[in-house]
């Protein structure tokens, strides 16, 4: 039998063989199970999940066991918090802040996220997040002014209710409270990383960032008002993005060993390919190629159908990172970037609630007879594994991988 | 009603051609005029046709997600304008659509959207908001008795909500009455099979021709 030291070399090889545009030993296959499933598989609710660190390091550590896979399913608890943009000038603390998880929602109490057990049924599947308009429109000078000091003294008291006035001492307490909360978290997400390679998965994603557009539709603006101001005041909003570009408030965390740099994209398939290459690519593409050339790679998730936007992706440096899609037609997707670009997806996780383990051999077959040629190519769900997946159903897919997912070399 | 003269037709016509050109200004301007000279249906009627091209051009590619929130921006403020207009006289409807995110969903971007093209075809729309338990489903049916009932959602766990809702109201006695719709960014063919539901659309444009389809218009 292997070690874990042999297994975590084995797949880190075979995922870089993709990403490096290489025919691997097998295709590597990442499954992305939700929080609701995998709290299911281990016997507890969604919000123990997500709100006892202990638990839900178990309940990942099962998961992994039990389904084997190449990458574990995202190895996080929470979502992005506000709190972390106000501290890019002390990125020493920073980092117990980045993560908004169920207790620090508890102890933020922020109006931009809802969860199971408090807002939401203990049993619904996962944290959601929803946004908020913190940022009004006639404020975009401001913020633009000095976008660190706005989000400080204007946004962190609107977004969060025990941070509602500033110096009093709910105020203090709560950041005092959310920093102990961060390091406990920080603590125990070392500790999966840790039981993660013991298991023999390699640590590969160590960092987040977004687009800017992205960043004041999450987080600032919400979606339908962000797609609104790119008609009505179209200059404020390249102004703000353009700013933050300059200062990035999202320093993206990389360390030393960081290898890949995960960025999600929400509004690449909201946009005309005009809109797109005024407002977006140009700043995706800037921040891909600039932790390129410091020999960080990105996997960007490109939300929704990027179709309309597909051809783009071949401006980037040649082996630039992983694209990995959700609704976009996969072999289209791959047949075009074939040669320069690593791509990942291909089974959507409906077709994993719905079809029969015969369907679903049948249906990898035929995908990687079109995806397998040539390398550069890593199965994955297109998104989210939801609870009532049948277990049987997500196992069709690894033995559907293990028989023809090898390479016949 | 007939038409007395040329001008008429082509203010009209305007008004079309400005909302589905996506012109907030001249539409606005345009609706504000045709209200002093027209019955609120026949605005309403170039509503429908408006977002009919506008549905079009997201089908063939021509716009994108943000033109259609757009669009439902500029019908929402049309009917802000049209709807007093409405208190005396009847607005020509094609049938009941009840709507709600399910249970534990709680987005509404794309439930917002379907809902503004939906009242621009002619239907009523009853939304009963965001996670949605499947009793208040089956509730607002009884009370309501709509023709369609859509079920909207944007994560991959919305979807068995769907299927909970969707026997809650079999259970109920009240599915053979209705046809039902899901929709959301992450619903397809596996997902309308999973479910049991009539139909499924990944757009709210695709969503409306459905409905209308549904019900036989």
């Amino acid at each position: 039998m292997q070690s874990s030291e042999e297994l975590v070399k084995e797949r880190f090889e075979r995922i870089n063989a993709a990403v490096n545009l290489e025919e691997p030993d097998k295709v590597p296959l990442s499954l992305n199970f939700d929080f609701g499933f995998k709290a299911k598989w281990a016997g507890i609710t969604a919000y123990e999940f997500l709100f006892d660190y202990e638990k839900a390091r178990k309940a990942i550590i099962k998961t992994a066991t039990d389904f084997n896979t190449d990458m574990p399913s995202v190895p996080t608890l929470g979502t992005g918090s506000i709190l972390v943009y106000a501290l890019r000038d002390y990125q020493d603390v920073a980092r117990y802040v980045s993560v908004l998880t169920g207790p620090i929602h508890a102890i933020l109490r922020d109006k931009y996220t809802r969860w199971p057990g408090i807002e939401l049924s203990p049993d619904t599947g996962s944290f959601q997040f929803i946004g908020g308009e913190f940022l009004k429109t006639e404020e975009y000078d401001k913020f633009i002014e000095d976008p660190v000091r706005f989000i400080a003294e204007v946004i962190v008291p609107r977004a969060h209710l025990s941070l509602e006035r500033p110096n009093s001492p709910e105020a203090i307490a709560t950041l005092m409270r959310v920093g102990l909360e961060g390091a406990k978290y920080a603590y125990h997400m070392d500790m999966l990383t840790e039981d993660l390679a013991k298991l023999g998965y390699p640590s590969l994603l160590m960092a987040l960032t977004y687009v800017p557009l992205d960043f004041l539709g999450d987080f600032l603006r919400t979606i339908p008002k962000i797609l609104l101001d790119l008609r009505k005041v179209p200059e404020k909003v390249k102004l703000a993005c353009d700013v933050l570009m300059e200062k990035p408030l999202f320093r993206t965390l990389t360390f030393k060993s960081t290898k890949f740099v995960l960025i999600p994209l929400h509004l690449n398939e909201y946009l005309s390919p005009k809109l797109y290459s005024e407002f977006y690519w140009p700043y995706l593409k800037t921040i891909i190629v600039e932790l390129y050339k410091k020999g960080i790679k990105c996997q960007v998730a490109f939300e929704g159908r990027h179709d309309a936007h597909l051809e783009t992706i071949l401006e980037l440096p040649k082996g630039w990172g992983i694209a990995s899609f959700e609704k976009t037609d996969i072999r289209k997707a791959k047949k075009m970037l074939a040669g320069h670009t690593c791509v990942m997806g291909g089974i959507p996780p409906t077709l994993l609630l719905n079809a029969t383990s015969d369907k679903i051999e049948e249906y990898v077959k035929k995908l990687l007879e079109d995806t397998m040629p040539g390398g550069g190519f890593i199965l994955a769900s297109s998104t989210v594994i939801p609870a009532e997946t049948p277990p049987e159903n997500v196992r069709a897919v690894i033995k559907a991988v293990e028989k023809y997912g090898v390479s016949r070399r | 009603m007939t038409y007395t003269g040329g001008s008429e037709i082509s203010s009209l016509n305007e008004l079309v051609n400005a909302f589905a050109n996506l012109d907030e200004e001249k539409t606005i301007g345009l609706v504000k005029k045709a209200l002093e000279e027209y019955d609120p249906n026949e605005i309403f009627d170039a509503c429908r046709k408006a977002t009919d091209i506008v549905g079009e051009k997201y089908e063939k590619g021509e716009y994108f997600l943000s033109e259609l929130v757009y669009a439902s921006y500029i019908f929402n403020k049309i009917m802000e304008l049209v709807l007093p207009k409405f208190e005396k006289k009847e607005a020509k409807l094609v049938g009941t659509i009840l709507l709600g995110s399910v249970e534990g969903d709680i987005h509404d971007i794309g439930k917002n959207i379907f809902k503004a093209f939906a009242e621009a075809a002619g239907f009523k729309v009853i939304d009963l908001g965001v996670d949605v338990p499947p009793q208040k489903f089956v509730e607002a049916v009884k009370t309501h008795k709509p023709d369609i009932v859509g079920l909207s959602g944007l994560l991959t766990l919305a979807i068995d909500a769907m299927k909970r809702t969707i026997n809650a109201l079999e259970a109920a006695g009240l599915r053979d009455n209705i046809k039902i719709i899901i929709g959301g960014g992450r619903v397809d063919e596996n997902a309308k099979q999973y479910t049991g539901a009539d139909s499924w659309a990944d757009s709210a444009t695709k969503g409306v021709k459905l409905c209308k389809e549904l019900l036989g218009i």
